[in-house]
């Protein structure tokens, strides 16, 4: 591949493996952002295909990343990178492994299909579109980025448009919610701030660079146990961890129905890759020492998260601790210090992603139509809707773990890895198994099933057009559950390398 | 010097604590910069006593600028005072709280 | 991307037989939902080809030696590794083949009994589903896949008993149904990955080798059978988790018939069946197992014998037979269970279907309101239930009485009499209720005939809406499970043959009973059936059982043994308002209370300090004269 150096006037050092791809990713959104700003507010039909043409295309630049990524390689492909402020060492230091581009993927797919979702809001169009165009391009921005600094600022990016996407266009409780959000999330960042100042102050290297600072020796083992908990704690805040998790149902439940699905399809992700990227990269010494808690955390997470649901009337928060159950077998898998236990977190971050995402979409079209989430209001819908009532049942067994659907796969993986490492923590864990089953099913029974309150005997159901994203997305779970290998092959070519070179 | 120069710093500190009573006390705009004028004169004093003292003119010299000074700061102050007394109708620095 | 790919002759007709329902589940989910008769046009060809397949296979391979394994690639990870494929050996074969034929007649009759239903084609499209995992974890030949499989029959066999879905009852008894068989899943998964840890394998192939005993301890091994047994008990419906059954039957009665005798439950069976010499490896497993078994056998005898709802009495008796089994395996006796498990999957599907036929006609459950209604005319499917009921009971020339006694011979074999007492009273109790069923159809009492004969038409007397014998697709299917019935019984030999290659003559030995174990079986079934004669078939019976006259044993049978009680309180009050309020409230108080309060002490904290921000000028002056004289003070003095 032809790498060229090119040392400029402004002393800027470019180096780049072919066509900046990851950098199209993010010119797209900034391009969409800017196409939506500047047209006029009143022609809502032309913003919602704007952005549908380009998170469209994001969603085939991030298919490219994925087939086009060379898996007989591995290691980081397709590097961007540039000096951009040489007295501090930062760089615009962009590239993809094995880990982010499961998360690319499922970045790039739902935020087209959140796209779709929005396809019938009337409300303040232009700046709804405009923060979520900026929403996401943190997201993605995270996902590729490969140097601490920038890390830091695409978190940050991502987290100031949350608020104002929930408290304007939210619903229950929308400026509690937003705001209990936005400060848990800088919360995280500002224990994330500190821990990255601190391991660039001790590594004396100068630099930002992951690739550079994650060298063995890098940090002695007691920089590292002190840096660790920062960094999972000030990340995994934003992945729900246990017992920072009560913003995610409150937030899911009033943001609306798109900004949840990235919220807890991709946002929750960022705050495990965050984990996995900063913590566990930088840290694999202090990784070691506190795997015994973050198993912990992660395990009554699953159960406490599976039980709070249980009892929750509203459809949303139902799924919002269902996410805290969910995430927390990612964290559980991240815990196990092992490849197997590396592979399923990953995948399940994927899998999950797709499964709340379908859950959200699904919800948001029956809350458009009915414009309740109670789940006592609801009942029968399965007669008026088949075509939204089976996405969603489809996403809920998916969250059960039915095989053949992609969660399975994560979940399957991620328990056996756990099961060598913490055999009695995994057995409280599985134990969620059954409550989801429970809690999930009761929704299902309730939402779906029985007979059908008098108002809502003329609701439609949803039409094909209206349907696409809802295809896609149980599409996308339904292969990925019958080929797991296709997303397994790739994230081995990044945990293997890595496990392998940790100082054991 | 006929007086001491002691007593003529007294002088000036008990006029500028009146002047600063003046000031915090008052409830009027007028009497305030009255006040801020009672201190400036205090300040003069002492610098011509001062100049006295030491037999040099540079105290003398800045008195001309400190008249200079209050000369300015009342015509300013005075002015504005006019113009926020229309726009609210009151002398009262409270009663201008536009900004809270 | 595919990784399946058929290697010869027999791989494909392996793959023919598990794959069409699954293309017929896609092809109505996907395509012809609108057109009902399409939909179940595809559904009966699927199946009826992987039924062809399926006999083709058995007789292809009747003379196998060793067992035929085809696996491609599925996952492989680094250090597990899933493949997909296929394992072919007597059991499976003969699973698979009841598995198919049942499942074809079940469709066949389906025809005529779900005919107007609005869900028609949904019908279809889940029976396909659950043709298909049945099929697949029939031929699975790692635990894994098994695992998968079993997890699909779980969800088709709650989307099936929750197909009325805006009768309550019925998703009731979906939910519960699932979530009861999830938590034995959960057992199972643990069993799994036990074995996972210590072998790296799941092949079951060499779980079941004899060199399997070294890569495992003892105790893991008896801790893993244990907890594999433990899916077996959800899936099974045995003691503790059997309660999920009964309900089950608020589903199609065609549902309930293909539930009950070859798919969802004999999986339990069948697993138990197909990890044979696994599970021998531990013989304080086998012990507990066999406990297990008795205590469901007897528990669901004693329930059946008081129920009033046709399809009740028959899920009980199939938790009762399912247990039978069980003890026949646990007791050693391998080819023993799998045959009664075969010959119960033929008579067991007639009796239900036999019922839906009387409760199609005659809209009720209640077997007293369809005696009143006079099920008696009904020819050929009363004449059906007989049979059934007499295999069910054991009599001989069914199939029923071949494969009991085979099983109580196992039992006469073990040290300890107490099975076998347990199996004897089994055996009278089975042909008591089986045979209270019949009498209490056949001979309703007088006066109720009369009077429903002469006030027809009042609502009190269900009177048949169909025409008499209703429709053919119903009658075919029953006499074709009636003969099987009836045949089946003289093939155990050959079946023996095929199943147990060698070692065939430990079994036919009968222990201290010697050859008159087939007699006192008999008599101990014959007993029953006289019993059943005087108290509800006789002139003039008060058709009342024994069990019925005392109340404490009527409420504790009818009750369930109050076990549905002990699960309601669990659910009800430790899990929901116990846990899951505690975690709510944790959640809306503790942890929300805090971070409020600090959000709220914040805002207080800076309201008061915003009071000093007044905006008044002379406050400031004050503060910075004050300021000014301290620090003149600290810097002169």
């Amino acid at each position: 591949m032809p790498r060229f150096e090119i040392k400029g006037a402004l002393s800027m050092q470019i180096e780049l493996a072919g066509f900046p791809y990851l950098s199209a990713i993010l010119v797209t959104c900034v391009a969409g952002l800017l196409v939506i700003l500047l047209l006029p507010e009143e022609r809502k039909a032309e913003i919602k295909w704007v952005s549908a043409g380009f998170s469209g295309t994001t969603l085939l630049l991030c298919l490219y990343l994925f087939f086009a990524y060379d898996k007989s390689k591995g290691g980081l492909q397709f590097v961007e990178k540039i000096l951009w402020v040489p007295s501090l060492g930062i760089q615009y230091f962009n590239a993809v492994d094995g880990f982010s581009l499961p998360n690319l993927l499922l970045t790039g797919i739902v935020f087209f299909t959140g796209v779709l979702t929005m396809w019938q809001l009337e409300e303040r169009v232009k700046e709804f579109f405009a923060l979520y165009f900026l929403l996401v391009l943190g997201v993605f921005g995270l996902f590729v980025s490969m140097d601490l600094f920038f890390i830091f600022v695409w978190y940050d990016v991502s987290l100031f448009p949350m608020y104002l996407l929930i408290a304007v266009w939210g619903t229950t409780r929308k400026e509690y919610a937003a705001m209990k959000l936005t400060l848990y999330l800088l919360a995280g960042s500002a224990l994330i701030l500190p821990g990255m100042i601190y391991l660039y102050a001790k590594s004396g290297l100068h630099t930002f660079d992951i690739t550079a600072l994650m060298q063995p020796g890098t940090f002695t083992a007691a920089q590292q146990k002190f840096a660790f908990p920062l960094f999972y704690l000030g990340f995994g805040i934003l992945a729900g961890v246990w017992p920072f998790h009560t913003w995610s149902p409150v937030g899911h439940a009033a943001a609306p129905h798109s900004v949840s699905m990235v919220h807890a399809g991709v946002l929750m992700k960022i705050g495990a890759f965050g984990v996995l990227r900063v913590a566990i990269f930088l840290c694999p010494e202090g990784w070691q020492y506190w795997s015994g808690v973050m198993a912990f955390l992660a395990a009554f997470g699953i159960i406490y998260g599976a039980l709070a649901g249980l009892r929750q009337t509203d459809l949303k928060y139902v799924i919002g601790y269902s996410s805290v159950s969910h995430m927390g077998i990612v964290g559980l898998g991240l815990s196990t210090v092992s490849v197997e236990g590396l592979n399923g977190a990953v995948f399940q971050m994927f899998a999950h992603g797709i499964m709340t995402a379908l859950l959200f979409s699904a919800v948001g079209y029956i809350y458009d139509r009915t414009h309740t989430k109670e789940i006592g209001e609801l009942g029968g819908l399965s007669r008026v809707m088949p075509v939204a009532s089976f996405y969603f049942i489809l996403a809920a067994l998916a969250g059960m773990g039915i095989p053949g659907l992609a969660c399975f796969w994560g979940e399957l993986v991620v328990f056996i890895a756990a099961f060598k490492v913490y055999p009695v923590r995994t057995v409280v864990a599985l134990l969620a198994l059954v409550v989801s089953a429970l809690f999930m099913l009761r929704v299902v029974q309730r939402t779906f099933y029985g007979p059908l309150p008098e108002k809502h005997a003329q609701l439609n159901d949803v039409s094909f057009s209206l349907g696409i994203p809802r295809m896609i997305l149980a599409g996308v779970l339904l292969l990925f559950g019958l080929f797991p290998a296709l997303l397994f092959d790739v994230i081995e070519t990044a945990s293997i390398p890595f496990m392998n070179g940790l100082p054991r | 010097m006929i007086v001491p120069f002691g007593h003529v710093l007294m002088l000036a500190g008990m006029l500028f604590l009146l002047g600063v009573f003046c000031t915090v006390t008052r409830r009027n705009l007028i009497m305030i910069i009255l006040g801020v004028e009672v201190m400036l004169n205090a300040a003069a004093i002492a610098f011509v006593g001062a100049a006295l003292h030491w037999q040099s003119l540079e105290g003398q010299a800045f008195v001309l600028f400190i008249m200079a000074i209050a000369a300015t700061e009342v015509s300013v102050g005075l002015a504005l005072i006019v113009y926020a007394y229309r726009r609210s109708g009151s002398f009262d620095p409270s009663s201008y709280n536009l900004f809270r | 991307m595919i990784p399946f790919w058929a290697q010869d002759a027999t791989h494909a007709m392996a793959l023919l037989s598990t794959l069409m329902p699954l293309v017929a589940f896609l092809a109505i989910m996907l395509g012809t939902r609108s057109k009902e008769k399409l939909s179940a046009g595809l559904s009966i060809g699927a199946v009826a080809v992987s039924f062809g397949c399926s006999f083709l296979l058995l007789f292809r391979l009747w003379n196998l030696r060793e067992p035929l394994e085809y696996s491609t690639r599925w996952v492989a990870l680094n250090t597990v590794e899933i493949p997909f494929g296929f394992l072919l050996d007597p059991v499976s074969l003969l699973m698979l083949c009841i598995v198919t034929l049942i499942c074809l007649l079940v469709q066949v009759y389906s025809l005529g009994y779900m005919a107007g239903d609005p869900g028609f084609s949904r019908y279809y499209a889940f029976m396909s589903l659950f043709a298909w995992a049945m099929t697949s974890l029939v031929l699975s030949p790692t635990l894994l896949q098994l695992f998968i499989f079993w997890e699909l029959v779980g969800l088709s066999s709650y989307l099936l008993i929750g197909f009325w879905y805006e009768k309550f009852s019925a998703t009731q008894a979906g939910k519960k149904a699932f979530v009861m068989t999830r938590a034995g899943d959960v057992s199972f998964l643990l069993g799994l990955i036990l074995v996972l840890v210590y072998a790296g394998n799941l092949s079951i192939v060499e779980m079941n080798s004899p060199g399997f005993a070294g890569l495992m301890p003892s105790t893991m091994v008896t801790f893993a059978a244990l907890l594999i047994f433990g899916g077996i008990v959800g899936k099974s419906a045995q003691f503790p988790l059997l309660t999920w059954l009964p309900d089950a039957m608020e589903g199609p009665t065609p549902v309930s018939a293909l539930l009950h005798s070859a798919t969802m439950v004999a999986a339990g069976v069948y697993l138990f069946a197909r990890l044979f010499p696994f599970f021998t490896l531990s013989p304080a497993a086998m012990g507990i197992i066999l406990f297990i078994g008795t205590v469901s056998m007897l528990l669901a005898a004693t329930m059946a014998m008081v129920a009033r709802d046709i399809k009740q009495v028959w899920a009980y008796s199939t938790i009762s037979q399912l247990g039978f089994m069980i003890m026949g395996l646990a007791a050693g006796g391998y080819f023993a269970g799998v045959f009664h498990l075969t010959t119960h999957a033929g008579f067991k599907a007639l009796l239900f279907l036999c019922s839906g036929v009387l409760i199609h006609t005659f809209h009720t459950n209640d077997l007293f309101e369809l005696a009143k209604g006079g099920v008696r005319r009904l020819k050929i499917p009363m004449v059906a239930l007989a049979v059934a009921a007499g295999a069910l009971a054991g009599l001989p020339p069914f199939s029923g009485f071949f494969s009991k006694e085979a099983i109580l011979a196992v039992l006469a074999l073990s040290s300890n009499p107490i099975w076998l007492g347990a199996g004897f009273l089994g055996a009278f109790l089975t042909a008591y209720y089986a045979f209270r069923v019949i009498f209490i159809l056949l001979f309703p009492p007088q006066t109720a005939t009369e009077s429903s004969d002469q006030l027809s038409g009042l609502p009190s007397a269900p009177k048949p809406s169909h025409h008499e014998g209703s429709s053919m697709t119903l009658i075919w299917p029953l006499i074709i499970l009636a003969s099987f019935t009836l045949l089946l019984g003289f093939l155990q030999g050959p079946l023996e043959n095929f199943l147990v290659k060698e070692d065939k003559h430990v079994l036919l030995s009968h222990g201290v009973l010697g050859a008159w174990l087939p007699f006192i079986a008999l008599f101990f079934a014959l007993a029953g059936a006289g019993l059943a004669w005087v108290e509800f078939g006789r002139q003039g019976a008060r058709q009342v059982g024994f069990a019925e006259r005392v109340p404490f044993f009527r409420d504790l049978f009818s009750q369930r043994w109050y076990l549905d009680h002990f699960y309601r309180f669990f659910v009800d009050r430790v899990v929901d308002r116990g846990f899951s309020r505690l975690f709510a409230q944790n959640d809306n108080r503790v942890i929300d209370g805090s971070i409020d309060a600090m959000s709220r002490g914040t805002l207080e904290t800076s309201r008061f300090l915003a009071f000093l921000q007044s905006g008044m000028i002379q406050y400031r002056l004050l503060a910075s004269f004050a300021v000014m004289v301290l620090l003149s003070l600290y810097f002169f003095f």
